[in-house]
């Protein structure tokens, strides 16, 4: 598993634009939902990680699927 | 402190003249929420729409915003550009470069004036193509009349793998059309003097950006763009449809307030026998049916 995620890190660098990608989505769509900056935070910041978790979800199911091919 | 929702509250979208903000939030992300006085979405909405959608353009070195439709198809504006029109102003050039890139826009093998450039490329053999070192610079061009009529001169000072270089130049010439997608500008131009007699440079000098920006790439730049970047071109672009499309979010909101309210409204809960009393509940809706007298 940590050599993988080494190889994942080193060639698909691409991916690692997905957390700023996330966070901006997740920051524009809760202002676009609430006025209060501190309301707007929260969500945000709970928005990302159901975006960031929900990815990594796939990505483990990805692997382990791939496991051994 | 929480706030029953049915209490009257200042709604910051209503200030200020609701057309104007309209306009300013399509033409600028985040400008109209300015303008109302909501300054932290404003930054929001500037920073985090406007940022993603210049990040996807430097990413995708320039070669991003444009609209391309396919020969023969009656559509004029393609899916990709419709989502990048979202983002305002910094799209719109797509509209009209598509005009400029077609007239009295050709490839130079002269240049007509002097002409002086930072010049980034590869020092090459003539007959092979074969790289012979990087080169990094400044590019210092002129006409000349020569023996079978104009000939473009000129000479290349700066560092040849790092080591300090002039070279002088001659021979034939290639200057990229003066409007095309990208901010770069390729050049070729044959060596004439010094050791590196017989070899000749490869490489860009910089486009001024109005000559770049928005323009539709030609099919082999387009095949150049997307070899070179790979995935990273892709993305660029999903930032830039991305930021076009979260702007309608932004531009929404301006004119009609958030979607959820304020965010710190306390919304009753309601009592089990509210639910449950049929007295308080909407009464049935009479159902109709083929056989009901009318």
């Amino acid at each position: 598993m940590p050599s993988s995620l080494f190889i994942l890190a080193q060639t698909v660098n691409v991916t690692w634009y997905l957390l700023p990608l996330a966070m901006i989505i997740s920051l524009v769509y809760s202002a676009s939902r609430f006025e209060l900056p501190d309301r707007i935070l929260r969500r945000a910041i709970w928005l990302f990680l159901q975006i960031i978790g929900f990815m990594g979800i796939v990505f483990a199911v990805l692997w382990v699927l791939s496991y051994k091919m | 402190m929480p706030i029953a929702p049915d209490v009257e509250r200042k709604k910051p979208w209503e200030a200020g003249n609701v057309f104007v903000a309209l306009i300013l939030a399509v033409l600028v992300p985040g400008l109209g929420h300015l303008y109302q006085g909501r300054i932290v979405k404003g930054f929001i909405y500037l920073f985090g729409i406007l940022g993603l959608f210049l990040w996807g353009v430097k990413l995708g070195e320039g070669v991003v915003v444009y609209n391309l439709p396919e020969k023969g198809l009656t559509r004029k504006i393609t899916l990709h550009y419709a989502a990048q029109f979202g983002a305002g102003l910094v799209s719109y050039p797509a509209l009209w470069q598509k005009q400029r890139v077609a007239k009295n826009n050709n490839t130079m093998i002269e240049v007509d004036r002097t002409l002086s450039a930072n010049f980034k490329g590869i020092l090459i053999e003539s007959n092979s193509d074969a790289e012979a070192g990087k080169l990094d610079g400044v590019i210092k061009l002129k006409p000349e009349s020569g023996e079978y009529g104009p000939e473009t001169k000129g000479t290349f000072t700066g560092k040849l793998d790092g080591q300090p270089v002039k070279l002088e130049l001659g021979g034939k010439f290639f200057l990229d059309r003066p409007i095309a997608a990208g901010f770069r500008r390729t050049l070729k131009i044959g060596v004439t003097g010094g050791i590196e007699n017989g070899r000749a440079i490869i490489g860009s000098i910089p486009r001024p950006f109005f000559d770049g920006y928005g323009v539709p790439p030609d099919q082999d730049q387009l095949q150049e763009v997307t070899g070179r970047l790979g995935k990273q071109h892709e993305l660029a672009l999903v930032f830039t449809w991305i930021a076009g499309l979260l702007n309608i979010l932004a531009i929404w909101d301006c004119v009609q307030g958030p979607a959820y309210g304020f965010g710190d409204e306390v919304w009753p809960t309601p009592k089990p026998d509210e639910k449950t009393d049929p007295d308080k509940l909407d009464p049935p809706i009479p159902v109709i049916n083929a056989t009901t007298p009318v």
